[in-house]
């Protein structure tokens, strides 16, 4: 079974326990605003251009079957919208400065389970293992489970990072499989969560109840942006759903602007390009705030 | 100047001195010039000119005892240790006995070797101030950074004039400059920057005294056994009459050191007579009496073991021009003497600790211009921790933690901090020194203990018993057995980058013109690979045998008799060191650096020339040549073939088999003292440097680029995989066959912050070991706040990053090092 990845991380510490590796799936159905990894969100593999290697030699656009490619004013732009269905990618090898790249390729489950085996040795002795991040890997369910076998098989550890947007079914599959879940909430509110999203609220609300009833290792996971998924009412309304199912852990994920780059560079518009790195002293305040309910609370 | 995005990361662990006395004791080594102090030296040339007829230990004894005795006991303010190397702060020793020359050259305005003008030194901190002060109140600059008054400057050009035919370097030129059939290729190698520039003004270290003998003997002991031999000795024939003369002259330096000792106690005495504070005067007598009972007689408490300790460490160190001259087991050594003294706590034993370490790092070394920016200032002082004992026993004790919270509260660069792991070290232990990790001080390093056994049992055949007990690291990284081994003496490094040179040049070096190597036709990837070792024998074989004949020189000029004193079993033979006396002489190795980028570089030739060609060898080269200009589609194509240290076959298998006839080839030549030279690999600062003199690489690198740190660390950019490729690559090498190793990796602070951040730092060295792998050390920084640092130098005099086997304050440190270090790969931003 093949599955579409967009990285692969070793020596990742931060999402799950002891020494693990992050296998990024590409592909999500949210959309959200403040979304760290835009590369993540379309499913197909993506050309990425980085401005500041490229020193406008055109090969690329000499090289290009499909005339797609077009010099701009100042900086050297291209559309990419024509290059998502282009399967050649001969810019990308005739660009000496790396200046292109193509984000996400198509990979077997043997062939990530081949770099993800490697580092046992290093799980074994940290308590650590794999997590499947994205994009959301519930979406690419049969690669996840076959992912998720062969982890069991080989002892390895496994975490799944998710919206919560799935199939039911899939959850039901993945998770006696699943070690852990790290499992976003973000917005409660369904018009806000539609509007900054892209997804309805309830299915997300849903799957998590069904999760809570039948696993045990639940990490919440907040991202803390300011003035949206920090509201009081909307930490109140996380810490109430939290204490429905009987929830314990959170962690929270405070903005940076790390990411805004990525937008230029695969080509999207980055909704919130006004917004500043969520300070500490507001996450603290969050973070406080969980603790009173009694819950968890850690921030990333 | 690049700009800075984003907020710098602090480190998490950020040290204060435990107490003000040690807080004072840091700021006023901040704030000190970098001073040269000839007084030694001036009273060891004294004897000398008084000494000549004398037979050579015998005078040797008599000159160091004399020049030990006339020093000058400078007790500076609120000290509680007595004992320094000179005057001043930060003072350095001009051993003109060992070399007079390239001081004279300075003062001649002349190059001193045909690498200093490659040579860089920092401008910051205690230099800047030097460079300050230069030129004021009869204060002139010396070797670019050091500070000397005129007279004494006028003093100095006299003793190096004295000097100038009879130190060991000169007499050493004598011998193999005629006798070497060779000469002209070590010449041409150090024209080239194939080798670094001559090693005989700083060729002692790597070697660690037998402090345990020191302390629960005494000198006086030592006196009387001595004086026994040579009571009850019968000269056999004339190799055996040899023993006398060292019996004769260990007396001599041990009497030497009770002056030096005593003139300490006076001096002591007469400040206390003086002092208005009357703290201040009990201390002062405390340290008057401690002087009188120690290094002459046992310790009685913690309190005079350290001193012991440290008088016999600063006896031996003056006595040599010494670089990783080391205290290594220290917590081993002293614990009897804090377990038995019921006064002593942990805090005043932190603040001791302290103390010692402000004065380890306020020792300085002057020597030729290449080799003090090879060494960036620092003395390689390897203090090393945990570890196991003769029987197997984990010996982390309260001593252990005291030093690495020292080392946390004071920060400073030396000593050199390490650990030797066990699986079965105290939990405590570790979480200490994990902490002191966080600090970013780069200290300390982890080094795998039973990966020496395994080496030194191999090479040495000695009982695994004394190994364990005694292994410790002299130096950077280089594992010995402390007073039991000869010390690591070797000619200096080679430089494998400029083999790639002289291979894609047809055994021509670019930059001079200079012919090394015959030139070959290369049609195929192994006659590629065969002219590349065949060069790198030659320069390894030219190496070893020029040291040889160096050597000759060295027991004729500066054998170490102190030394040799505290070296298991020089007295017991009547052997100084360099006739044999020590157990274990198959220390002295053959040092390279830079194998990485040969390894890349083979792999680029050999994928895109023959497996999956898409040019020729020659175009290749050419390529190459041009520093890739109007080649960089072919430069990306290189880079795009699997480079060392990504846990992949092709790149790592070619490392292994040059590592591997590397090993085999050094093995193959006897030292001087006829035992088999031991392989060994270093960096200290040799990347840029050795960086600097070589053309662009196969493999992607640019001309004049710094080469792959370490040993087995990627070059910068082409690791792919993160640090846990880094580690399986590195631990696919077999570390059992070297004597030395590391391997750096340099980490974002968020990647080890918390307590799951010291777990997996625990988890990840204890992987590596297994495998298993010799030596981890790690950088712990933001990269933005080491450019801020460059930008605004103001602000961060106190800032000390790891380099190689070694830390260093950024200030201090020169600008091509300060980009090496930013320029690593820094690990883990997730």
């Amino acid at each position: 079974m093949n599955g579409t990845v967009f990285d692969i991380q070793h020596y990742a510490v931060h999402d799950g326990p002891g020494i693990r590796t992050l296998v990024f799936f590409k592909g999500c159905p949210l959309r959200c605003a403040w979304c760290c990894n835009p590369e993540s969100q379309d499913f197909l593999p993506q050309l990425r251009y980085f401005p500041s290697r490229c020193k406008s030699s055109h090969s690329c656009l000499q090289h290009c079957p499909h005339r797609d490619i077009s010099p701009g004013d100042s900086a050297f732009t291209h559309s990419f919208e024509h290059c998502k269905h282009c399967t050649t990618r001969v810019c990308v090898e005739k660009c000496n400065q790396g200046a292109l790249t193509v984000s996400g390729k198509t990979m077997s489950a043997e062939e990530v389970m081949g770099i993800v085996a490697r580092d046992i040795p290093f799980y074994r002795n940290s308590g650590g293992g794999v997590t499947f991040s994205g994009g959301e890997p519930l979406s690419q369910p049969e690669f996840l489970l076959e992912l998720l076998q062969h982890c069991k098989t080989l002892g390895i550890h496994t975490a799944i990072e998710t919206s919560g947007w799935a199939e039911k079914e899939t959850l039901r599959q993945v998770l006696p499989l699943t070690g852990l879940f790290l499992y976003d909430l973000k917005i409660i509110d369904p018009d806000q969560h539609l509007a900054y999203t892209g997804k309805p609220v309830d299915r997300v609300l849903e799957n998590l109840a069904f999760l809570a009833s039948l696993h045990k290792n639940i990490v919440i996971r907040v991202p803390l942006v300011e003035e949206i998924t920090d509201t009081t009412a909307n930490l109140q309304a996380i810490s109430d759903i939290m204490t429905l199912n009987a929830l314990q852990e959170i962690v929270l994920e405070p903005y940076h602007s790390l990411g805004i780059e990525k937008y230029q560079e695969i080509g999207i518009h980055f909704q919130l390009a006004d917004i500043s790195d969520y300070p500490f002293e507001k996450a603290a305040m969050a973070r406080d705030f969980f603790k009173m309910k009694g819950l968890n609370c850690e921030i990333a | 100047m690049e700009t800075i995005t984003g907020s710098i990361a602090s480190r998490e662990i950020t040290g204060k001195p435990g107490t003000t006395r040690t807080g004072f004791f840091k700021s006023r080594y901040l704030d000190s010039p970098l001073m040269v102090d000839i007084e030694y030296i001036r009273h060891l040339t004294d004897s000398h000119r008084k000494t000549d007829g004398m037979e050579t230990l015998e005078r040797r004894g008599t000159d160091h005892a004399y020049a030990l005795g006339q020093m000058t006991p400078v007790i500076h303010r609120q000290d509680t240790l007595a004992g320094n190397k000179t005057r001043y702060i930060r003072g350095a020793m001009p051993y003109a006995n060992y070399a007079a020359g390239p001081f004279l050259s300075e003062m001649r305005r002349e190059e001193q070797d045909a690498q200093s003008k490659h040579a860089e030194q920092g401008i910051g901190g205690g230099i800047e101030k030097a460079l300050a002060e230069a030129g004021q109140g009869g204060l002139r600059l010396i070797s670019g950074k050091f500070l000397i008054s005129s007279d004494d400057y006028d003093q100095f050009r006299d003793i190096c004039e004295y000097w100038e035919d009879r130190s060991f370097m000169e007499q050493g030129n004598r011998i193999w400059k005629n006798h070497f059939q060779k000469a002209d290729f070590i010449e041409n190698g150090w024209k080239t920057g194939l080798y670094t520039a001559p090693h005989e003004p700083c060729p002692e270290g790597r070697l660690i005294l037998d402090y345990e003998m020191a302390l629960t003997k005494g000198y006086n002991a030592i006196i009387r056994e001595t004086e026994e031999k040579i009571n009850t000795f019968h000269p056999e024939d004339i190799a055996s009459s040899a023993r006398l003369h060292f019996w004769k002259a260990a007396i001599t330096v041990l009497k030497g050191a009770e002056a030096f000792a005593l003139n300490y106690a006076a001096e002591a005495e007469r400040m206390a007579a003086l002092e208005t504070d009357p703290y201040r005067r009990i201390e002062l007598e405390e340290m008057a009496a401690v002087c009188r009972r120690v290094p002459m007689e046992p310790p009685r408490n913690f309190k005079e073991a350290v001193q012991s300790f440290w008088f016999t460490y600063l006896l031996g160190h003056i006595e040599g021009s010494h670089l990783g001259y080391s205290p290594g087991r220290l917590d081993m050594v002293l614990y009897p003497f804090y377990a038995a003294d019921p006064d002593m706590t942990p805090a005043l034993a932190i603040s001791l600790f302290e103390e010692l370490f402000v004065k380890m790092t306020q020792i300085e070394y002057i020597a030729s211009l290449s080799w003090q920016g090879l060494g960036h200032g620092n003395l390689y002082q390897n203090l090393i921790l945990g570890g196991i004992d003769e029987k197997g026993n984990p010996i982390s004790n309260d001593v252990s933690l005291a030093i690495l919270q020292a080392q946390i509260n004071m920060q400073m660069t030396q000593p050199t901090l390490s650990v030797w792991w066990d699986d079965k070290l105290d939990q405590e232990f570790l979480m200490k020194a994990v902490e002191c990790v966080k600090t970013g001080v780069g200290y300390p390093a982890f080094f795998n203990q039973s990966t020496y056994i395994q080496h030194e049992l191999k090479t040495s055949g000695l009982p695994v018993e004394m190994i364990r007990k005694h292994c410790a690291i002299g130096g950077c990284t280089e594992p010995t057995l402390q007073g039991r081994s000869y010390g690591i003496v070797q000619a200096g490094f080679i430089n494998h980058g400029k083999i790639i040179d002289l291979v894609v040049n047809q055994g021509v070096d670019p930059s001079t013109g200079i012919r090394m190597f015959e030139p070959r036709t290369l049609s195929t990837y192994s006659e590629i690979r065969k002219y590349y070792l065949d060069i790198m024998h030659e320069t390894v074989r030219n190496w070893q045998q020029y040291w040889n004949f160096v050597m000759i020189a060295h027991r004729n000029t500066v054998p170490l008799v102190f030394c040799s004193v505290f070296v298991n079993d020089c007295l017991i033979k009547g052997q100084c060191m360099d006739d044999g006396g020590a157990l274990l002489n198959q220390t002295i190795t053959t040092l390279s650096s830079g194998m990485v980028n040969v390894a890349n570089s083979l792999a680029v030739i050999k994928k895109l020339c023959f497996d999956e060609p898409v040019c020729k060898v020659e175009e290749l080269f050419d390529a190459v040549r041009k520093n890739w200009e109007g080649h960089e589609g072919l430069r990306k194509q290189a880079l795009a073939v699997p480079h060392w240290g990504n846990d992949e076959a092709y790149a790592d298998d070619i490392f292994l088999d040059l590592y591997n006839d590397y090993c085999d080839w050094v093995q193959g030549q006897n030292n001087y003292l006829g035992k088999p030279y031991d392989p060994s690999m270093l960096a200290i600062s040799t990347p840029v440097p050795f960086g600097k003199v070589c053309g662009a690489f196969p493999d992607g690198r640019m001309l004049g680029e710094p080469l792959a740190d370490g040993v087995t660390s990627p070059f910068p950019g082409t690791d792919m995989n993160g640090p846990t490729a880094v580690i399986r690559s590195s631990a696919k090498v077999d570390h059992t066959r070297i004597r030395g190793g590391l391997l750096n990796l340099k980490f974002h602070p968020s990647a080890l912050k918390g307590l799951s951040g010291s777990m997996n730092l625990l988890a990840l060295i204890k992987t590596y070991f297994e495998f298993p792998g010799f030596q981890l050390q790690f950088n712990v920084v933001d990269s933005r706040m080491l450019k801020d640092a460059q930008a605004h130098p103001e602000n961060y005099r106190d800032l000390v990053v790891r380099v190689a086997g070694f830390s260093a304050y950024w200030v201090e440190m020169s600008k091509a090092l300060q980009d090496q270090v930013i320029w690593r790969t820094e690990h883990c931003l997730n």
